[in-house]
C-alpha cells in the first residue's frame, strides 16, 4: 500500500499565489518574518535597516514568484533572496553606519547556555548585559558580509551545514572553511570576555 | 553530523535573544501591503511591467535561455571563423599566371539505332583548336639533365 506523501503546505501557499491569490502571499509572509528578521537583523545589527530591507525581500519575493518552479523549498528560494539582498546593502552600506540594536529578551537569564557561561567556573566573565550585547554586534560586523551570513545562519540560527550551502549555493566545505576562519576571527575580537 | 559547539558558537547563540517587541511581527504585515500600495501609486506601469519581465528573465536565464545564447553563441563564432578562413585561403601564382588549357567544344558523335552510318567528329578541326600550352607546374628551376654530374 502506498504511503500518504506528507504535502509541504508552503507548495500549496506558492500555488495559491501563482494564481492570483495575494491572501497566501501574506500567509507566507507572516510564517516566514521572524526568521528572516532575525538573519537580516543580525546581519546588519540595525533594526530600521532590517525592517526596510525585509520589506524589500518580501516584495522582490512577490514579483519574482510567478518564476519559483519549486526546484528548491520556498524556505531555501526566499532564505537566498534575503541573504543576497543583504549582502548587497553591506557592501553598499560600508562601515558608516550606527549600531540600532533590539533589546535583549530578559528570558536570557533563564537559558541554560546563558547560565553555564557566566557562572563562575566558566572562562567568560561577568559581564553587563547590555555590554556584552554590544561587544558580540562589534565582533560580528568586522567579519565580511558573506562570513557574517555563515555564522548568523549557523551559530545563531542553528541551521545544518547543508542547508547553508544549498542557500548561499556554495559546497559545505565552503561552509565548514567559512565557519572556521569567521570563529578564529571572533574568538579574538571577543578575548577580553574570557576570565583572565 | 554538524560539529560541537564550542565557546564562541555559545556566545554567539545568545543573540537569539535580541528580540523587537512583539507587535513589531504583528505590525510587519500591514506595514508591508502599506508599502506595496504606496509603490504601485508611485511607480509608472512601464516600470511595474520590466520589473516584471527582469525578474522572470532572471528565473529563466540559467535553465532556457542561457544555453540557448551560449548555443547560439558558439554557432555564430563557428561560422564567421569558417567564413573567414575560406576568404583568406592562399591563391597559386603559378596557377593563376598560366592560363587554362582551352577546352574542347564537347561533340558528340551523332548516333542512332535507326542511322547506317555512324558520324564521327571532324578530328582535324579539334586538333586546330585544342593548343598545347606550357606545363602548369614547374617542378624545378633548372632540369635535372643540367645538373653537373657527381665527381667523385
Amino acid at each position: 500500500m502506498a504511503e500518504a506523501v506528507p504535502v509541504n503546505p508552503d507548495i500549496a501557499l506558492v500555488a495559491r499565489t501563482q494564481s492570483g491569490d495575494a491572501k497566501a502571499f501574506d500567509e507566507l509572509v507572516v510564517k516566514y518574518t521572524p526568521r528572516l528578521y532575525g538573519l537580516v537583523y543580525n546581519m546588519t545589527s540595525n533594526h530600521e535597516d532590517a525592517n526596510d530591507l525585509l520589506q524589500d525581500v518580501f516584495a522582490k519575493a512577490f514579483r519574482s514568484i510567478n518564476g519559483f518552479r519549486g526546484k528548491s523549498s520556498f524556505y531555501t528560494w526566499i532564505h537566498s533572496i534575503a541573504v543576497n539582498m543583504t549582502i548587497n546593502f553591506l557592501k553598499k552600506r560600508g562601515r558608516r553606519f550606527q549600531m540600532s540594536l533590539d533589546d535583549v529578551d530578559l528570558n536570557i537569564q533563564n537559558d541554560k547556555e546563558f547560565i553555564e557561561l557566566t557562572a563562575s567556573s566558566s572562562p567568560i566573565r561577568e559581564a553587563d548585559l547590555g555590554e556584552l550585547q554590544q561587544k558580540l554586534n562589534e565582533s560580528m560586523l568586522k567579519l565580511s558580509p558573506e562570513h557574517r551570513a555563515v555564522v548568523t545562519m549557523f551559530d545563531i540560527q542553528g541551521m545544518p551545514h547543508a542547508e547553508i550551502s544549498k542557500i548561499l549555493g556554495i559546497s559545505e566545505g565552503t561552509v565548514r572553511s567559512r565557519l572556521f576562519y569567521a570563529h578564529r576571527q571572533l574568538q579574538a575580537h571577543l578575548e577580553e570576555f574570557r576570565k583572565k | 553530523m554538524e560539529d560541537e559547539p564550542d565557546e564562541i558558537s555559545k556566545l554567539l547563540r545568545l543573540k537569539r535573544f535580541e528580540q523587537p517587541p512583539p507587535e513589531y511581527f504583528e505590525r510587519f504585515l500591514e506595514e508591508f501591503k502599506d508599502r506595496q500600495r504606496a509603490q504601485l501609486l508611485r511607480e509608472p506601469a512601464w516600470r511595474i511591467g520590466w520589473d516584471r519581465i527582469v525578474a522572470f528573465i532572471g528565473e529563466q536565464m540559467p535553465a532556457r535561455i542561457g544555453y540557448g545564447l551560449a548555443s547560439t553563441a558558439v554557432l555564430a563564432a563557428a561560422a564567421l571563423a569558417s567564413f573567414n578562413i575560406l576568404e583568406n585561403r592562399p591563391v597559386e601564382i603559378i596557377a593563376s599566371n598560366t592560363p587554362a588549357p582551352q577546352q574542347a567544344p564537347a561533340q558528340t558523335p551523332s548516333f542512332a539505332l535507326n542511322s547506317p552510318q555512324v558520324q564521327l567528329p571532324d578530328l582535324p578541326s579539334l586538333a586546330r583548336t585544342a593548343s598545347f600550352t606550357t606545363p602548369r607546374y614547374v617542378m624545378d628551376a633548372q632540369p635535372v639533365s643540367y645538373e653537373r654530374p657527381s665527381s667523385f
